[in-house]
C-alpha cells in the first residue's frame, strides 16, 4: 500500500486548562461525561487513527458535538492537538515552525468553510485569487488563475460582484474556486454544503464529484448528513463523542454496521439507491459464466436500477460487467436480502 | 475644646501631637467664624466627622485638608522642570503644525478656499445635498463676517483630528491585539473622557506658556482621541471570526491579516470613531479659547464676558453650522464605506 496523504496517529484533543494531564485519564478509559463531571475538561477527540489516501474523498461524519469540525481543524493546526501525530505525506505537522506551518497552509492545504468566510469588501475575483496573492504572486497572475477556476465552478460573468450580491450557493462556489485556485493537493471541506438548501446542495455535490474526477485531490469532507456522506465518500469515518465508531468503504459499513449507533443511522436511508451491484455480487470463479443469466449489468449500477431492470422478478440473475469484462454474477434474491437492514431498530427509539 | 482631643489623650498621643492646633493656618470657615465673633469649634456639630481639619484642631501634627491640595500642587511644580524638558521638545511640532495650518487657512483667499472645501465634501460624501449644504453654510458664515474665525476653528480641528487619528488608530490596533493592554488603557480613556474639560487645562497651563498653540492643541487631542481609540479596538475585535479563521487557513501572516482583513472590515467602526473625534474636538475648541485658541470660541467667550448676547449667539450658531457640516460629511463618507460591502 502506498503512503497515505494524511494520517492521524493516536490523536487526542481535550479542551481545558490542564489538558495534558487529562490524556492519561482518557487513555485509562474515562468517558467524556465523567471527564467533564470530575475534572471539568471537555473531551474533543479520543484516540483518532485515520489514514486518508491520495486522490480519495474521505468523509468524516457525525452528529453535532461528535468532534468532526475539531478533527478537520487539526489537519492544518487551526486547533492544536493535546497528544498524537498528524502526518502529511509522512511529515509531522506538529514539528513545523510557525513559518513552515504558514507555508504548508498556503501550499499544501486549502479549506472550504460552512459559512463561506469570504472577504466581504473584495470582489469575487479577488476573493478567488486570495490564496495566490497571500503567497505574494502578482495581481495579474492571481486574476488569471482566479478567472479560470471561477469559470470552472460556473461563475463566469460574476467576477466583479461582491459576495453579498450572490446567493448562498454561488458564494460557496466562490469558496470552492478559492480553494481550487490555491492549487493544493489537499482540500479540507468543513460542512461545506450544510448551509445550502437541498436542491443547491445536490448541485454542489455533483460539481464536487465532477471536479474530483478530473483533479484527483485528496479531499477531507465533513458532514452530518449520511446521504451526502454515502454519495461522496471513498472512505467513510463515523465519529461519535470524539472517537471513531467505524471506518471503511461506505457500502461495507452500510452492509456490516458494527455498532447500534450506526445501525440506527443507516436504517433510515434508501438502501436501494445507495447500494451498488459491486457490494453484493458473487465473484466469478474460474471465469465460468452462468448460462441462465438474463442480461449484463454494470458493476456500479445501483440496486434501484436493478429492480427496475428485472421488473421485480426475484428469480432473475445477471452477469456483472466491469469495463466490458465479466467479473461476477448477481442473484436478485441476494439483492432483495441486502435491502433489509441487518437489525431493525426497536420501535424506532434512538438512545444516543 | 476640640472633640477628638480626649481620644488622642486616651491613646497616649498627646506628646506626639504637641500643642493643640493654634499654630496651623486657619481655614476660610474658621476665619469667617472668628470674624463673626464666635468660636468655630463651639458652634460645630456634637460629633464631627473625623476629617483632617477636625482632627487637626485636636492634634496639630495631623495634616490639614489644604495640605493635600497644596501637596499636589507642590509635587506637580517639583516635577514640572523634568516634565517640561521632556514634553516641550516632543510637542513642539504640534505648535508648528497648528500655527502652520492657521497661517495656511488664513492666507488662502476665500475664492480658492471655499471651492476646495466644497470639492472635499463632494469627494468624501458623493452627495449633492450635503455638498450644497456645505456651500450654503460657509456662504452664510462669510455673510456675517465670521468666515475668518470659522476658518481658524476649522484649521485647529483639521490638525487635531489628523493627529488624533494618526495616534489613535495604532493605539486601538495594539489594544485589540492584547487583552492586557486593553485592561490597562480603558481606565485611562475613561478618565480622559470624564475628567471635566477645564481640569486638564490647569496642569497644561503650568507646563506650557499660554501663548503657545500646543497648549490648546494638547487639550483638544487628549479629549478627542478617545473615541477613535475605542472604536478601532472594538471594530477589530468584532471582525467575523470565520473570516479570520479563513485568513489563517490560507496561511496569512499577521501583517497580511491586519491589512487585508481586519482593518478593512473594521473600517466602518473606525470611521464612526473619527466622526466622534471630529465632534469632540469641535466641542473642545470652544473651551480651549479660554487658553488663547483662536476661532469662533473667542466670540462665544466675548459674548459671555461682556454679556453681548448677539455676538455670543451668532458665534454659537456658527459653531453649530460647522458641527453639522463636519458631521454630515463624515457620516456620508462612513455610509459610503459601508455601501461598498453590501451593494444590492
Amino acid at each position: 500500500m502506498t503512503q497515505p496523504m494524511v494520517s492521524l496517529r493516536g490523536l487526542y484533543k481535550i479542551f481545558g486548562a490542564k489538558d495534558k494531564d487529562m490524556v492519561q485519564f482518557v487513555k485509562d478509559g474515562m468517558s467524556k461525561d465523567d471527564l467533564l463531571a470530575q475534572h471539568k475538561h471537555v473531551l474533543g477527540l479520543n484516540d483518532i487513527n485515520v489514514d486518508m489516501q491520495a486522490g480519495e474523498i474521505t468523509v468524516v461524519m457525525g452528529l453535532s458535538g461528535s468532534g468532526k469540525s475539531t478533527l478537520i481543524r487539526h489537519l492544518n493546526r487551526l486547533i492544536e492537538p493535546t497528544a498524537g501525530e498528524i502526518l502529511i505525506q509522512g511529515e509531522d505537522v506538529m514539528k513545523l515552525s510557525d513559518d513552515d506551518l504558514r507555508t504548508a497552509r498556503q501550499q499544501k492545504m486549502s479549506m472550504v468553510f460552512q459559512k463561506f468566510a469570504l472577504l466581504p469588501h473584495k470582489t469575487v475575483l479577488k476573493n478567488a485569487g486570495m490564496p495566490l496573492s497571500v503567497r505574494g504572486q502578482d495581481e495579474a497572475a492571481c486574476d488569471t488563475e482566479a478567472t479560470k477556476w471561477l469559470e470552472r465552478v460556473g461563475l463566469k460573468g460574476y467576477e466583479n460582484h461582491h459576495p453579498a450580491q450572490l446567493s448562498g450557493g454561488m458564494q460557496q462556489r466562490v469558496g470552492i474556486a478559492r480553494a481550487l485556485t490555491a492549487n493544493t493537493d489537499i482540500m479540507l471541506m468543513d460542512e461545506a454544503f450544510s448551509a445550502l438548501d437541498p436542491l443547491i446542495r445536490t448541485d454542489m455535490q455533483d460539481l464536487l464529484l465532477e471536479l474530483q474526477k478530473e483533479l484527483h485531490k485528496t479531499i477531507v469532507f465533513i458532514t452530518h448528513d449520511l446521504d451526502e456522506a454515502l454519495k461522496l465518500a471513498d472512505h467513510l469515518v463515523i465519529l461519535k463523542d470524539g472517537y471513531v465508531v467505524q471506518q471503511g468503504e461506505p457500502q461495507h459499513i452500510l452492509l456490516n454496521p458494527n455498532d447500534p449507533y450506526i445501525e440506527d443511522f443507516v436504517s433510515d436511508i434508501n438502501r436501494a439507491r445507495v447500494l451498488r451491484v459491486r457490494s453484493i455480487m458473487t465473484h466469478l470463479e474460474d471465469g465460468k459464466i452462468p448460462a441462465d443469466a438474463h442480461g449484463e449489468v454494470d458493476i456500479d449500477a445501483t440496486l434501484e436500477s436493478m429492480i427496475a431492470k428485472s421488473g421485480g422478478d426475484t428469480s432473475h440473475a445477471y452477469i456483472v460487467m466491469r469495463d466490458g469484462e465479466a467479473v461476477g454474477t448477481l442473484d436478485m434474491t441476494a439483492l432483495v436480502r441486502a435491502l433489509v437492514p441487518r437489525a431493525a431498530p426497536e420501535d424506532g427509539a434512538r438512545n444516543y | 475644646m476640640a472633640f477628638y482631643e480626649k481620644i488622642f489623650s486616651a491613646l497616649g498621643l498627646k506628646d506626639w501631637c504637641g500643642e493643640a492646633g493654634d499654630g496651623a493656618p486657619l481655614s476660610m470657615a474658621d476665619l469667617m467664624a472668628q470674624a463673626n465673633g464666635g468660636d468655630a469649634a463651639a458652634n460645630g456639630p456634637v460629633f464631627p466627622f473625623p476629617s483632617l481639619d477636625n482632627l487637626n484642631e485636636s492634634c496639630a501634627t495631623v495634616l490639614q485638608s489644604r495640605d493635600v491640595t497644596k501637596g499636589i500642587e507642590n509635587g506637580f511644580l517639583a516635577a514640572k522642570p523634568a516634565l517640561k524638558s521632556v514634553l516641550d521638545p516632543i510637542t513642539q511640532p504640534l505648535s508648528w503644525m497648528l500655527d502652520g495650518a492657521l497661517w495656511l487657512f488664513e492666507v488662502t483667499p476665500w475664492f480658492i478656499m471655499i471651492p476646495i472645501l466644497v470639492a472635499i465634501s463632494w469627494y468624501a460624501s458623493r452627495s449633492k445635498g450635503v455638498t450644497i449644504f456645505v456651500a450654503v453654510s460657509i456662504f452664510l458664515l462669510g455673510l456675517v463676517d465670521h468666515y475668518d474665525v470659522a476658518m481658524q476653528t476649522l484649521s485647529i480641528i483639521f490638525v487635531c483630528t489628523t493627529i488624533s487619528v494618526l495616534l489613535g488608530v495604532p493605539i486601538g490596533i495594539a489594544m485589540s491585539k492584547s487583552d492586557n493592554l486593553q485592561r490597562a488603557t480603558v481606565p485611562v480613556l475613561d478618565l480622559l473622557q470624564t475628567l471635566p474639560t477645564f481640569v486638564y487645562l490647569i496642569p497644561l497651563i503650568f507646563l506650557f506658556s499660554v501663548t503657545e498653540s500646543k497648549l490648546y492643541g494638547i487639550a483638544i487631542i487628549l479629549y478627542a482621541i478617545v473615541p477613535v481609540i475605542r472604536l478601532t479596538d472594538l471594530g477589530i475585535r468584532l471582525v467575523d471570526q470565520d473570516v479570520i479563521e479563513a485568513a489563517n487557513a490560507f496561511g496569512m501572516n499577521n501583517r497580511q491579516k491586519l491589512l487585508r482583513v481586519q482593518l478593512p472590515l473594521a473600517l466602518p467602526n473606525i470611521m464612526a470613531g473619527i466622526n466622534q473625534t471630529i465632534m469632540m474636538s469641535l466641542a473642545m475648541v470652544v473651551i480651549a479659547s479660554l487658553v488663547s485658541a483662536p476661532g469662533l470660541g473667542v466670540n462665544v467667550l466675548r459674548g459671555i464676558r461682556n454679556l453681548e448676547l448677539g455676538v455670543g449667539i451668532v458665534a454659537g450658531i456658527g459653531i453649530v453650522l460647522l458641527a453639522v457640516i463636519l458631521d454630515r460629511v463624515s457620516k456620508a463618507a462612513l455610509s459610503r464605506v459601508d455601501m461598498t460591502r453590501v451593494k444590492h
